[in-house]
């Protein structure tokens, strides 16, 4: 069943085509890479999906229901976690409050309180600092953040834009041994990536983008074989 | 100035500190939501004061069209003061959407929401002035409504007295302050109100209705504002439509010394005016706005973004 599914989606920022009747689809447990040049439309597509941006045409739907029908909050409410580019910690709140915030949508009290756990057990490092001004968390840990905080609305699809954005090689490792393991606990992802390599070895699936609109897709393991996404984003 | 004296003013001056620092917790909190300074807060103390008068059940004056009106019914003047600032509230998320939430939705410059905020409290003037004229109204005596004595004396030989009001007005004060603290502090809808005002997008995205935090921040802003009209209502009287005006840039000094946007800065900067006021020694009196503002500046040269305004925080 497909969890997300656009069709022929047109964003434009005033004169400006970001993207051009895109479609695509996302499979319940699947990991799917959505890579592309600075500019591609990239993460246009994860705000239009999230509701900060209004599309000009297309159809969004997530679990068969119409979400350019919904508000913002009502995304979230449905089960669809945005982990934004730049990850946006709230850098004036406690790391604890930042995760609780994530839970937002959520009021069972005992569900959240066993879920802050589990996102402790998950990332040790939160825990240590959770009374520590996010501000003051280093970029790895701003990303982990980021995800765990994603994680406290229990989402059935996480949006993560760019989370490998300006980390060491060493922590990107760790982020994406953590995407693996959010993946295999049944958590379904469309993730963009910069990082094409990287990305499609661990997506089942991908799409490329290049100026607003997909000109590829296809299985991860075949398109990091082919020449045109060698050439353009592999080098 | 002698020791009782000395006393009886520094009481003077938290009453009024405390009046200040509620008042100008309404500014701080629209600051530091929407990032623009409200001018019609100080037209929403004006009617609070207004509101509260009403629902004593007196009766209004010979002008106006509301002229010798009055509430077929009256409530005792706690309920009264609730009443009236929750009737403020009302007030001030009416405002929000005629000359914020327009603006907003079109992306205006927040600039221009500075002139339609400073449109509405004009208009809200001249309302207030068609309704009921612009005489000055003042509270039945709290001695004579409640049996409430009209002071307070402390100490044996040489006693120290305190006007009851102004007992009142601190305690009002400082329990608005505590229940605000907490609620922006402890609560769920105080801490995704603390989200929003540091990105308003990242909230979206964790699923907080934003528009709807705004409404709820200028409902408890409106609120606050109007308690603190009715309390300066209750120390001097209604002087009348323009009554918040004044009171309105006081109000701005004390939030710009603070700091903006920072709400220990804003009772910070409450008391420091209200006791500051309240030192100027009696043959200067006239002056004591000047010296209010000759503070503000003082500080703002050694400290340009106010005695507790945070440092830009570093965008990662
Ligand atoms: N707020 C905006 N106003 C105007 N144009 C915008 C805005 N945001 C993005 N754009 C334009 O839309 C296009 C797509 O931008 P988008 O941010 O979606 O790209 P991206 O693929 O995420 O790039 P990157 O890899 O650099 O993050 C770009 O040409 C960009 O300049
Ligand atoms: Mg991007």
């Amino acid at each position: 069943m497909n969890v997300l599914e656009i069709n022929n989606l047109s964003v434009s920022y005033g004169a400006v085509q970001a993207l051009i009747g895109v479609s695509l689809y996302v499979q319940r447990g699947e990991i799917v890479a959505l890579i592309g040049a600075n500019g591609a439309g990239k993460s246009t597509l994860l705000r239009t999906i999230s509701r900060l941006i209004k599309p000009k045409s297309g159809e969004i739907r997530y679990m068969g229901e119409d979400v350019l029908a919904m508000r913002a909050d009502t995304v979230v409410r449905k089960g669809v976690a945005h982990v934004p580019e730049g990850r946006r910690v709230l850098a004036r709140l406690s790391v604890e409050d930042n995760l609780l915030l994530g839970a937002y949508t959520r009021s069972n009290r005992p569900k959240i309180r066993e879920n802050l756990e589990r996102q402790y057990r998950r990332f040790p490092r939160l825990r240590e600092r959770r009374t520590q001004l996010a501000g003051t968390l280093s970029g790895g840990e701003q990303q982990m953040l980021a995800i765990a905080r994603a994680l406290m609305s229990e989402p059935q699809l996480l949006l993560l834009d760019e989370p490998s954005l300006g980390l060491a090689p060493i922590i990107v490792r760790d982020i994406f041994q953590i995407i693996r393991e959010l993946n295999a606990d049944g958590v379904t992802m469309l993730l963009v990536e910069q990082n094409a390599q990287l990305a499609l070895q661990n997506a089942q699936r991908g799409y490329v983008l290049e100026a607003g609109s997909v000109i590829l897709d296809g299985k991860g393991s075949d398109l990091v074989d082919d020449a045109r996404v060698r050439k353009a984003y592999l080098g | 100035m002698d020791f009782n004296v000395l006393i009886q003013n520094v009481f003077n001056g938290l009453a009024v500190g405390g009046v200040y620092a509620i008042f100008a917790l309404g500014y701080t909190l629209v600051f530091s939501i929407l990032g623009i300074i409200n001018f019609a807060h100080g037209a929403v103390f004006t009617l609070g004061a207004y509101f509260t008068y009403a629902f004593l059940g007196a009766r209004f004056g010979f002008n106006g069209l509301l002229a010798n009106q009055q509430l077929p019914f009256g409530v005792p003047f706690p309920l009264a003061t609730l009443f009236g600032g929750l009737a403020a509230g009302v007030i001030s998320v009416l405002i929000e959407r005629v000359a914020f939430r327009p603006l907003r939705n079109r992306g205006a410059d927040p600039l221009l929401t500075l002139v339609s905020s400073l449109g509405v409290a004009v208009a809200i003037v001249n309302v207030i002035q068609y309704l009921v004229g612009a005489e000055a109204y003042s509270y039945p005596s709290l001695t004579i409504s409640l049996g409430i004595p009209p002071s307070v004396m402390l100490g044996g030989e040489r006693p120290i007295v305190i006007r009851t009001v102004q007992i009142i007005i601190f305690s009002v004060s400082m329990v608005v302050l505590v229940l605000l603290t907490y609620f922006i502090n402890y609560t769920k809808v105080g801490k995704a109100l603390q989200a929003v005002a540091e990105d308003q997008i990242t909230s979206r995205l964790l699923g907080i209705n934003t528009d709807r935090l705004i409404v709820v921040t200028f409902f408890v802003s409106g609120f606050v504002g109007g308690i603190a009209g009715t309390l300066v209502g209750l120390s001097v009287s209604i002087t009348g439509p323009y009554f918040g005006i004044a009171f309105g840039l006081k109000g701005l000094a004390v939030i710009v010394l603070g700091g903006l946007g920072s709400v220990p800065g804003a009772v910070l900067g409450g008391l420091v005016i209200g006791l500051g006021e309240a030192l100027v020694p009696a043959q200067y009196v006239g002056y004591k706005d000047a010296i209010a503002f000759a503070v503000l500046f003082i500080v703002l040269l050694v400290r340009p973004r106010g005695i507790l305004g945070r440092t830009l925080v570093q965008k990662v």
